[in-house]
């Protein structure tokens, strides 16, 4: 692991050069999200509170903070760098931010490789001068990073995501604010955050492997156009898995897709069998959707893995969502647990005699918070039971809301991963309160079967070497 | 030792401006690394067809060997399963009648007997991918692979677990386990295989393709039928 990326994601001292006190610049998002996190509060307790330096040769004063005319001119270390100038200006700014002893530089600006050969050449001229000096490019052409447990937002987005477990990678920079808001909204977090642009320099590998390190990331989620060292991928990416989950959506899956992924970001996609094969060899879990990319990195990040000795129970407060739960199940190939008679037992003492005696355990429309308190236990507790699904279709008898405090008190202490589903419940109090308890709620079942999904494999991933023993 | 063979015959093929390896070359090449293949040899005559039949044991499959003929199905020139000498004196009497018809310039040097083997036809392929550079291909093989495409992938090199999760990946895995009368095929050694070829072109980057197929799993053995092996052009090479 190369130090200098420690440093991008925690810095001692920034230097943003381009910052400016014009309203529509880049650089001006920038220095206001450094200082502030989220540049619309204006709140300096959520900006990051190392040394900031504003460097722009045409103003004295940015943010109440002293500019600087040039990186050189700073009487200070510097540490990392963020460049928002135009694109003929950036390898000037590269050439003093290697002079002035700057660890890592990340470059906003656009206009480079994606551009075509010219482009090509010129950042390939910047890598050069950086590795001269030992400094490390991210981008150019990216949205910036966040670091969430340094308050660090060098982005130009417009929202500051939480804090949590899930570490991100994209090579979409609009990907990046689309996923900070649907996160914001389903309440998960992130530990680091990169919009990874061009990788004239880091690429996938070297962000990975720094997660890897990183103490507050638990699951590594990918958004993957085309990988830039793939070969080196492949073999970082299979070392992070062993201590760590990855998950990843690949687009440009198909020909049409692959033909657009051609003129974006300037990278020519690969071909699809060689990055399943390389999914599987690595212990990548694949998602194919955005949502699955997230129902998966939410249940890798929040719960642990199953054992692979028993199946997944369902329990469920109606028929149908229970079924579909069942469908989706088979289609992945989850195996499901069989009831043994001692649970079954168990669960005639809690529930009413029309319950449904088997697996998905449905425990009636008029279930209380109590009969489901009741049942999750006698679940987890069953050895036959690896895994456990809830899912809750709303009515009227039950409280919602004490009935996600009942499910959390119940599945709390336990080793089995739980997954719950309020059913088209978005946003409710319900659903916020199981999701800030560590328990991924999905809105539809299905979603919640590909989360637990998510963490069979990881267990089978574990457990590799063990399962093919010869 | 065996690299060096193998280096050899790859030196050999491109200073004659070609890049697919004869069968010849590719069985001794992969010979070489520990894959066998069915018995096989050349006879000039009938006589020598006989004995080495005789030798081979019944049944076996007898070719043209000419360097004029490169379809040697079209002129009668393939005849199977021939299960006793009087098959062989047949086979070799119409078959040198049929190419003196068909093709009276063509300068038959005699003909190829090989072994016959009946089993579960397996494939192990390797190809090139852009970005990922060589991948390892297996399944079932012979027809199946053209028809079902039932195979699994893998990028060279490939570490043990990787060679059993891909043999388990593919649908056909039942017949490989002996489903439904078929016989099983000893897995371990598919695995030692795939691990064969594998490191053998981690270790040779001149090689663009391969196929061993039909790979023949047979009384808890596997026994290679046929080979292709195809080269990188020079200026492919860097």
């Amino acid at each position: 692991m190369d130090e200098n990326i420690r440093y991008m994601f925690h810095p001692r001292s920034i230097a943003i050069i381009g910052a400016s006190n014009k309203l529509w610049k880049v650089g001006h998002a920038v220095i206001a999200n450094v200082l502030y996190g989220d540049c619309l509060r204006r709140d300096r307790h959520l900006g990051y509170k190392g040394k900031i330096y504003p460097v722009n040769p045409n103003e004295d004063v940015i943010f109440n903070l002293p500019a600087y005319p040039s990186i050189l001119a700073i009487p200070d270390e510097v540490d990392l760098a963020v460049i928002a100038v135009p694109a003929r200006a950036v390898p000037g700014v590269i050439e003093e931010c290697g002079k002035k002893g700057v660890k890592a530089a990340i470059i906003i600006s656009a206009g480079f490789g994606e551009t075509g050969e010219e482009g090509r050449r010129v950042e390939e001229a910047m890598v050069k001068t950086a590795r001269g000096y030992g400094m490390r490019i991210l981008g150019p052409n990216c949205l910036g990073i966040y670091s969430l447990y340094e308050d660090l937002n060098t982005t130009f987005a417009r929202a500051m995501p939480a804090r949590g477990p899930i570490s991100f990678i994209s090579q979409s920079g609009a990907f990046c604010a689309s996923v900070i808001q649907y996160s914001l909204e389903e309440h998960f977090g992130f530990s680091n955050f990169v919009s990874i642009g061009n990788k004239s320099d880091i690429d996938d590998a070297d962000i990975i492997e720094y997660y890897a390190t990183d103490e507050n990331t638990k699951c590594v989620a990918m958004y993957i156009e085309a990988l830039k060292n793939a070969r080196k991928f492949l073999k970082v990416a299979r070392e992070v898995c062993k201590k760590m989950p990855i998950v990843a959506l690949k687009s440009g899956r198909t020909e049409i897709g692959r033909n657009a992924a051609k003129s974006h970001t300037g990278s020519i996609a690969g071909n699809d069998i060689a990055y399943e094969a390389m999914f599987r060899q690595t212990g990548i879990y694949r998602a194919r959707t955005m949502s699955e990319l997230f129902d998966a990195a939410r249940a890798l990040a929040y719960q642990p893995p199953p054992s692979l000795d028993g199946g997944i129970a369902i329990v469920t407060n109606s028929g149908g969502p229970g079924v579909v739960a069942t469908d989706a199940a088979s289609d992945l190939g989850l195996p499901l647990a069989k009831l043994s008679e001692q649970t079954i037992n168990e669960l005639n003492r809690v529930c009413p005699p029309e319950w449904s005696h088997r697996n998905p355990v449905d425990i009636l429309g008029d279930a209380s918070p109590d009969r489901y308190a009741e049942s999750i236990r006698v679940l987890l507790e069953a050895k036959e039971v690896s895994g456990l699904i809830v899912i809750t279709a709303p009515q009227a008898m039950t409280d919602p809301e004490t009935l996600a405090k009942r499910i959390v008190e119940a599945a709390r202490g336990t080793h089995k991963p739980v997954i719950a589903s309020f059913v088209g419940m978005i946003s409710s109090p319900a659903e916020n309160y199981v999701e800030t308890q560590g328990i991924p709620e999905m809105s539809f079942p299905e979603d919640a079967v590909f989360g637990m999904h998510a963490l069979v494999h990881r267990a089978r991933i574990l457990r590799r070497e063990e399962i093919w023993q010869e | 030792m065996a690299g060096i063979e193998a280096s050899e015959v790859f030196g050999k093929v491109l200073a004659e401006g070609r890049t697919v390896l004869s069968l010849d070359e590719a069985r001794s090449v992969l010979e070489s690394i520990g894959i066998k293949f069915n018995a096989y040899g050349f006879a000039g005559n009938l006589e020598e067809a006989i004995q080495l039949s005789r030798k081979i044991g019944y049944p076996v499959a007898m070719k043209i060997v000419s360097p004029d003929i490169i379809h040697k199905t079209e002129v009668g020139g393939v005849k199977l399963y021939l299960q006793s000498e009087l098959d062989i004196v047949h086979a070799y009497e119409q078959m040198m009648e049929n190419v003196r018809k068909l093709m009276p310039n063509a300068r038959v040097l005699g003909v190829s007997v090989e072994e016959m083997l009946r089993g579960t036809e397996l494939v192990i392929g390797v190809t090139r991918d852009e970005q990922f550079g060589p991948m390892l291909m297996f399944g079932l093989g012979g027809i199946w692979v053209e028809i079902y495409k039932d195979v699994s992938f893998r990028i060279i090199p490939l570490e043990r677990v990787d060679a059993w999760e891909m043999i388990h990946e593919i649908k056909g895995i039942e017949i490989i386990e002996g489903a439904r009368g078929f016989e099983p095929v000893n897995k371990k050694k598919v695995v030692d295989y795939i691990m064969k070829v594998s490191s053998f072109v981690e270790k040779h980057q001149e090689i663009e393709e391969m196929d061993i197929n039909p790979l023949m799993g047979i009384r808890g053995d596997l026994y290679a039928i046929d080979a292709r092996i195809i080269l990188r052009g020079r200026e492919e090479q860097k």
